[in-house]
């Protein structure tokens, strides 16, 4: 169950690139605060229950990748109110958690500590990880020395076996070969059967439309449209279609 | 108490930070986790080198004073040199998953805590070939490294939270730092500073300086670091006495022309340390600067922790 109430979130975005000291004293000193204010977010209100998949599309920079952050924690809200039951678990995109120089079987443990897991819960699941990744045989080797498909697959593994009740996934379920999108995918669906709520960011309308049966239009920080996805994407298609027809990016710009 | 019990919770990510932060320090190198030991004997090699071979130091002991006051310096300034980096460094962690950022400096504090441990181990087997007296008041360590822990938690948690907005930060501390060094008694006696005294205050300056310079011995005194080297020099060279000590002026004693003369000038001389060093022992009276201190790197803790929380709930947005 997530419910989401009015929710806004600003974000200074530096319009004077400020990192050393004596910038913010000659800035401050002019007079300037350095910064432009702006609302990422604008009263998003929403709830998902449990058992549903919500795909989430927009356009680049609407705001889809901050209200993830929002969901997993790791940013604030500025306004309103974020309820979430149970544990979120956002599925570190392409391996971020991994260190390069560590072997995979201790950045499987680093990662899962991340998404709250204990010793002994990874321990009992660490033969499972290993095997839907398919790596068994370079666990012992250096992160670095994987190929990016072996990473990614490694780290999708390691967030659905969190048994998590909230799966983010950011845009990465399009990394991998044909037959790990494919065994990624069917992961998922079991996920939706056994009632969990699955969140969805990616330019893959198809993919969305696939795996979500709801879906979130997100343009400019506002929640345009909630919907059934096929309804959704197509009014997306279509803004897209209008935008194409007159004049590009322009409308993107227009915040 | 809400943090305290969020801290337990992922407890697990402060062991696996620590854990690869050992792994990775010394990674591709041959002698790998050697050169956590390796280096700080190096680096007493040097000064021993230095001061002892070369300006030909005379202090009792020196090489071991050397270590005693080395390894919580060694611990604490690694510390903070660590935590400029340890959000940074974290920063594709920081902005995907949620966990209590305080675990970014805490792992760095661990981490270095573990060194200093192996490092104490060969300080110990020196000591032990050296026949230095192991005994019970060895535990004065325990207090000792618990003190500079918590100041050093304090600090580094500061500067790891500016560290994220200004990059100055590095640079400031690394300054600092070797400032500090000579600020705290590793390379010279604590008596030293404490008997230190402008001669003929004639002018405005020196007769400011005059003027200050208790306030400067207490402030010296209260630094927790320097505390901290007391205790271990106490607990391991002293069997656990008061760390100020005046040590005999055998100058004189040594041009003397008889056997007798110079036993008495040797008895003058012990007579007149041991003077000095209650004088000195009752003007600075040891245990209310322990206390000090203490009080000191609480709130430094505190201080830096609180500052470490409002800022880190904005991490992920500015990093």
């Amino acid at each position: 169950m997530i419910e989401v109430r009015d929710l806004w979130k600003k974000y200074r975005r530096p319009h004077l690139k400020v990192t050393s000291l004596k910038e913010a004293v000659l800035a401050f000193l002019r007079g300037q605060t350095g910064y432009v204010e702006f609302w990422a977010l604008e009263d998003i209100t929403f709830a998902v229950s449990p058992g549903e998949a919500v795909g989430v599309i927009g356009p680049n920079g609407s705001g889809k990748s901050t209200l993830f952050a929002l969901l997993a924690r790791v940013l604030e809200p500025t306004r309103g109110s974020i309820k979430v039951e149970g544990r979120v678990c956002p599925l570190l995109e392409l391996g971020t958690g991994f260190h390069p120089e560590l072997c995979g079987r201790d950045n499987v443990y680093l990662n899962a500590s991340l998404l709250g897991l204990s010793r002994d819960e990874v321990e009992s699941r660490y033969q499972d990880i290993v095997g839907f990744a398919e790596l068994p045989e370079v666990m012992d080797a250096p992160v670095k020395t994987y190929s990016s498909g072996m990473v990614v697959r490694l780290g999708f593994s390691v967030a659905v076996h969190m048994d998590p009740d909230v799966l983010l996934i950011d845009e990465v379920l399009s990394v991998g070969d044909e037959y790990f999108q494919h065994k990624s995918l069917d992961r998922l669906m079991q996920f939706k059967r056994a009632g969990k709520t699955i969140f969805v960011v990616s330019h893959d309308l198809n993919a969305v439309e696939r795996l979500c049966e709801r879906s979130f239009w997100i343009q400019a920080g506002r929640l345009v449209m909630d919907g059934p996805s096929p309804q959704v994407i197509q009014a997306y298609r279509e803004a897209v279609d209008r935008q194409e027809r007159g004049g590009g990016q322009a409308s993107r710009c227009s915040r | 108490m809400r943090e305290l019990v969020e801290l337990w919770r992922f407890r697990e990510v402060l062991f696996n930070l620590v854990r690869r932060n050992l792994k990775v320090r010394y990674k591709n190198s041959v002698l790998g986790f050697f050169w956590s030991l390796l280096n700080p004997l190096m680096q007493i090699a040097v000064w021993w080198l230095v001061f002892k071979v070369i300006l030909g130091n005379e202090q009792k002991d020196y090489t071991a004073e050397l270590i005693t006051g080395f390894l919580p310096w060694l611990f604490f300034s690694q510390c903070v040199l660590d935590s400029t980096a340890c959000v940074t460094q974290e920063m594709a962690l920081v902005k995907k998953a949620y966990f209590p950022r305080a675990i970014l400096p805490l792992s760095a504090l661990f981490s270095n805590l573990i060194h200093l441990g192996f490092a104490f181990l060969v300080a110990v087997i020196l000591f032990i070939i050296w026949r230095v007296d192991v005994n019970v008041h060895y535990l004065l360590v325990i207090p000792g490294t618990l003190l500079v822990s918590v100041f050093a938690y304090g600090i580094s948690t500061m500067v790891a939270a500016w560290s994220v907005f200004y990059s100055d930060v590095k640079f400031i501390v690394g300054n600092l730092l070797g400032l500090w060094f000579f600020l705290t008694p590793v390379l010279y006696p604590l008596n030293l500073v404490l008997q230190k005294r402008v001669e003929d205050a004639d002018n405005l300056l020196k007769g400011m300086i005059n003027w200050a310079l208790p306030y400067i011995k207490s402030l010296y005194l209260l630094d927790p670091v320097a505390i901290s080297m007391l205790g271990y020099r106490s607990g391991l060279l002293r069997g656990g006495q008061n760390p100020i000590i005046v040590p005999l002026d055998l100058g004189p004693a040594e041009q003397a022309a008889s056997a007798a003369e110079k036993a008495h000038l040797i008895a003058q001389a012990e007579a007149q340390a041991r003077a000095t060093e209650a004088a000195l022992r009752a003007q600075y009276p040891i245990l209310h600067y322990v206390i000090g201190a203490s009080l000191i790197a609480l709130a430094t803790a505190i201080v830096g922790h609180l500052i470490f929380r409002r800022l880190s709930r904005v991490f992920a947005e500015r990093g």
